[in-house]
C-alpha cells in the first residue's frame, strides 16, 4: 500500500501522520518534544512503524513546525513546508468552504483567513505567549489542575472572573488576586479560558476578517473550555475537526502526496532506520564578521549534514547534500 | 576634523568618495553589526524607533574610531527622525565623547543647504572642487543602483542560488576603490554584462513582489533581516521604488525646479488617506493602489512604534485595490526565523492566488 508521512515538529509536541493514497489516515502519533527533536523524530519513527501495517510502504515525506529544516535532514524529507500552509491546506481539505481558521499551538498561535478555497491572509503571533498553549499549561499546574481537569471544571463555571489577559505576568499576579478573595477555582479557570480568547483576538486576529464556518485547530482545541469561550467571543459556532492536534502534519502528508504525483523522482525518505543513527549536533561562532553569528550544525559520523543560523549564505547548505 | 556617518545600505560608498575627492578627514564606522545593534539598543530610550537605535550604534561606534563631527540626517516635515539628530548628539555626549552633531537638514534646505554643509566641512574648498567631488560621489551611486536593480532581477531565476548576491558583493568593492569616471563606468558594465550570463531558468515566471514601507528599514537590509535577498531566494522578483539615486535626484535636483515624484503616489492614495502623515505613510498606502496590478503582492517594512506605517498598515486592508500584503515590523526583537516563516506562507498564498487567477 502506497503511503505518505507527514512529520509536523514544534515546540512543544511532535506529530507525525500516515495518508493512504486516498489521502485518508492510516494512523497518527502525538508526543510531546521536551526539547529534543531530534529524539523526538527518531523516536516518532520507530513508534509509527510498529503501527503501520506490514505492506506500507512510505512514497513521500515532508516536514513542517518550527523545526522543519532540521527534521528535514534527518528523515530525508521530499518537502519541507511552512507550518501555515500546511494547516490551511489540512483544513481545506477536512471543511473545502472553510473561511477561517484558529490555531493554537504550545508557543505559537495563528489565524488564517481563507476566501473560495484560498488563503487570503494570515497572522501569527509575534513574541507574546499570552495567546497559547503554554500559558494554560502553566496557569493549570499553578492552580494544581491537571490539564485533562482543567477542561471540565472550566465548563462548570456560572460567574467567570475578569482576568487581565494582556500579558502572562500580569494574567498570573490578577489570577492570585481573585484567588485571594476567595473566588472559586472555575470560575478563575473559566476567566482564564475568556482571557486568552480576548486576547488572541486583540492581538493574532487584529484587523482580520474573520467569517464563519471557523474552524479551531492545535493542541488547545482539546480543551472544551476554550471551544465554548471562542464561540461565545465570535457568536459563532466554531467547528473543531477530529484529528485537531495532527492537522500541520496531515498537511504535511497531503502536500508531499502532491508533490509526487507531480515529480518524476522517487521519494528522499531515508527509512525507518533512520531512528537508529546517532546525529552529532553542534555549534560555534562564525568570526568572518563583527555578527559573530552563531551556527548550529548536524552531522554523522564527521561529515556535516546542515548549517543554520548565520545572517548571511556563508555557511548554509541544502538538506540535499 | 574628523568626520563619522551612520550607515544606510550602501550610501557610505558614495559619500566616502566625496570626502577623498576633497580631502575630507573620515572615519567609516564598520557595517551594521550585532555588536551595532546592541550599543544602539542600550543607549537608546525603549520606545524608539530602529533607524534610530541602528545609526545611534553607527555613530558610537564612529565615535570610538575618532570621529569628532558626526553628521546625521534631520530637519522638520518627515516624522520623529527630525529631532533624532540632536538626542543622539546629547546621548554621544552624556557617553564621554566630545563630538559636534552636524544636521543635514536635506528635505527642506534641498542641494543648496546640503552643498553649504559640505562646503563647511571641507573647509571652504573652491565650488567647482566641491561640484566636481559631489557628482563623482552621484555617479557611484547611480552604478550601486543600476547594478542592485539587475540583481533583484537574476535572483528568483538563477540557477544556483547565491550567485547575483555574490557578484553584488564584488561589484560594491569595486565600486568603492574606483577613483575614476572611466573605471567606474568598465566596472558597472562588466559587473551587469557578468550578472546577465549568469545561468538562468528563463522559463519561469516568477511572482512579483513590491517592497514598500518607511525609508530606512526599507534601505537597510540589516535591519529588515535581507527579506529582499530571502524573497529572491524563494524565487520571487521584488521591485521597490525607493532607491537613493532615485530620491537624491528628485529631492536635490527637480523638486526644486517643481517637479515631485511623490504626487502620482499621493493621488493614487488620496480615496485613502488624503494628507501626508509623516515619514512615509502616505507613500506606503500609495504604492499599493497604484501597483495593485503589476504586483502579485505587496510586503510593507515598518519600524516597531513608527506611528506613520502603523497609521498605513491599517489603511492598507480596506483598499478597493486588493492585492495581499504583508507587514514586517522591524524592531530589535525581530528573529529570522519568525520572519523566513511569514515569507514562505505568504509566497505560498501569492503562489495559489496567481493559479487561481489564471485558472479562472
Amino acid at each position: 500500500m502506497e503511503a505518505y508521512l507527514g512529520i509536523d515538529v514544534g515546540s512543544v509536541t511532535t506529530k507525525l501522520a500516515v495518508l493512504d493514497e486516498y489521502d485518508k489516515l492510516i494512523t497518527n502519533l502525538y508526543l510531546l518534544t521536551e526539547g529534543k527533536p531530534i529524539e523526538m523524530v527518531q523516536q516518532g519513527l520507530t513508534q509509527i512503524k510498529q503501527q503501520l501495517p506490514e505492506d506500507v510502504n512510505i512514497c513521500g515525506v515532508a516536514t513542517t513546525g518550527s523545526a522543519r529544516y532540521l527534521a528535514g535532514v534527518i528523515v530525508g524529507a521530499d518537502l519541507v513546508k511552512n507550518e501555515i500552509t500546511s494547516h490551511a491546506v489540512a483544513t481545506l481539505q477536512y471543511l473545502p468552504e472553510v473561511q477561517t481558521i484558529i490555531e493554537i499551538g504550545g508557543q505559537d498561535s495563528k489565524i488564517i483567513i481563507v476566501r473560495d478555497g484560498v488563503v487570503t491572509d494570515f497572522g501569527m503571533n509575534t513574541v507574546c505567549a499570552a495567546g497559547t498553549g503554554s500559558f494554560l499549561d502553566h496557569q493549570a499546574l499553578r492552580l494544581n489542575v491537571s490539564i485533562e481537569e482543567f477542561s471540565r471544571r472550566a465548563l462548570a463555571s456560572d460567574t467567570p472572573v475578569r482576568i487581565a489577559g494582556r500579558c502572562t505576568v500580569f494574567a498570573e499576579s490578577d489570577m492570585i488576586h481573585k484567588q485571594q478573595m476567595g473566588h472559586r477555582t472555575e470560575d478563575i479557570l473559566y476567566g482564564l479560558c475568556q482571557a486568552l480568547v480576548r486576547n488572541y483576538f486583540n492581538n493574532v486576529g487584529l484587523g482580520k476578517d474573520i467569517k464563519p464556518p471557523v474552524v479551531f485547530q492545535g493542541g488547545v482545541a482539546f480543551n472544551q473550555a476554550i471551544v465554548k469561550a471562542l464561540q461565545e467571543e465570535l457568536n459563532a459556532e466554531v467547528i473543531v475537526p477530529p484529528h485537531h492536534e495532527i492537522m500541520g502534519a496531515i498537511g504535511a502528508a497531503l502536500l508531499v502526496h502532491e508533490e509526487i504525483l507531480n515529480s518524476d523522482n522517487g521519494s528522499k525518505f531515508k527509512g525507518f532506520g533512520v531512528s537508529e543513527i546517532k546525529y552529532y549536533t553542534s555549534s560555534f561562532e562564525c568570526e568572518a564578521c563583527p555578527n559573530l553569528c552563531e551556527i548550529a550544525q548536524l552531522s554523522l559520523n564527521g561529515r556535516v549534514l546542515a548549517r543554520w543560523g548565520g545572517r548571511c549564505d556563508r555557511w548554509e547548505r541544502g538538506s540535499s547534500s | 576634523m574628523r568626520i563619522g556617518i551612520p550607515h544606510m545600505g550602501n550610501l557610505y560608498i558614495p559619500v566616502k568618495a566625496l570626502f577623498e575627492r576633497l580631502n575630507i578627514d573620515y572615519v567609516i564606522p564598520p557595517v551594521n553589526s550585532q555588536r551595532t545593534l546592541s550599543l544602539g539598543v542600550k543607549h537608546s530610550p525603549e520606545g524608539l524607533c530602529i533607524p534610530f537605535k541602528l545609526t545611534l550604534g553607527n555613530l558610537i561606534e564612529a565615535a570610538e574610531l575618532g570621529a569628532d563631527t558626526l553628521l546625521m540626517a534631520g530637519g522638520y516635515g518627515i516624522c520623529r527622525l527630525g529631532y533624532y539628530a540632536k538626542i543622539q548628539e546629547q546621548i554621544i555626549r552624556d557617553l564621554g565623547y566630545n563630538c559636534e552633531m552636524v544636521q543635514l537638514g536635506v528635505s527642506e534646505q534641498k542641494l543648496f543647504g546640503l552643498l553649504k554643509v559640505i562646503k563647511r566641512l571641507s573647509n571652504y574648498a573652491p565650488w567647482s572642487r566641491i561640484i566636481s567631488a559631489f557628482r563623482f560621489g552621484l555617479a557611484k551611486l547611480n552604478a550601486l543602483d543600476k547594478i542592485e536593480r539587475v540583481v533583484q532581477k537574476v535572483r528568483p531565476i538563477e540557477r544556483i542560488k547565491g550567485k547575483a548576491n555574490w557578484l553584488f558583493a564584488k561589484a560594491i568593492k569595486a565600486i568603492d576603490k574606483a577613483d575614476d569616471y572611466a573605471t567606474l563606468k568598465r566596472v558597472q558594465t562588466d559587473y551587469i554584462d557578468q550578472l546577465n550570463q549568469v545561468t538562468k531558468d528563463n522559463q519561469a515566471q516568477p511572482l512579483i513582489v513590491g517592497i514598500t514601507g518607511e525609508f530606512y528599514v526599507v534601505l537597510e537590509p540589516f535591519s529588515n533581516l535581507d527579506v529582499e535577498s530571502e524573497l529572491g531566494k524563494l524565487g520571487v522578483e521584488v521591485r521597490r521604488m525607493t532607491f537613493i539615486s532615485e530620491w537624491t535626484k528628485f529631492s536635490l535636483f527637480l523638486n526644486p525646479l517643481g517637479m515631485n515624484e511623490k504626487d502620482r503616489i499621493h493621488k493614487a492614495a488620496l480615496p485613502y488617506l488624503k494628507r501626508d502623515i509623516g515619514g512615509d505613510g502616505w507613500e506606503s498606502v500609495g504604492e499599493k493602489v497604484l501597483h495593485a496590478k503589476e504586483y502579485d503582492g505587496l510586503v510593507h517594512l515598518a519600524p516597531f512604534t513608527c506611528m506613520p506605517e502603523i497609521t498605513a498598515q491599517n489603511i492598507m486592508p480596506s483598499t478597493k485595490e486588493n492585492i495581499p500584503v504583508l507587514t514586517i515590523l522591524c524592531d530589535e526583537q525581530i528573529a529570522k526565523a519568525g520572519v523566513l516563516t511569514r515569507l514562505e506562507a505568504f509566497v505560498d498564498l501569492l503562489e495559489c492566488r496567481r493559479r487561481k487567477c489564471n485558472n479562472k
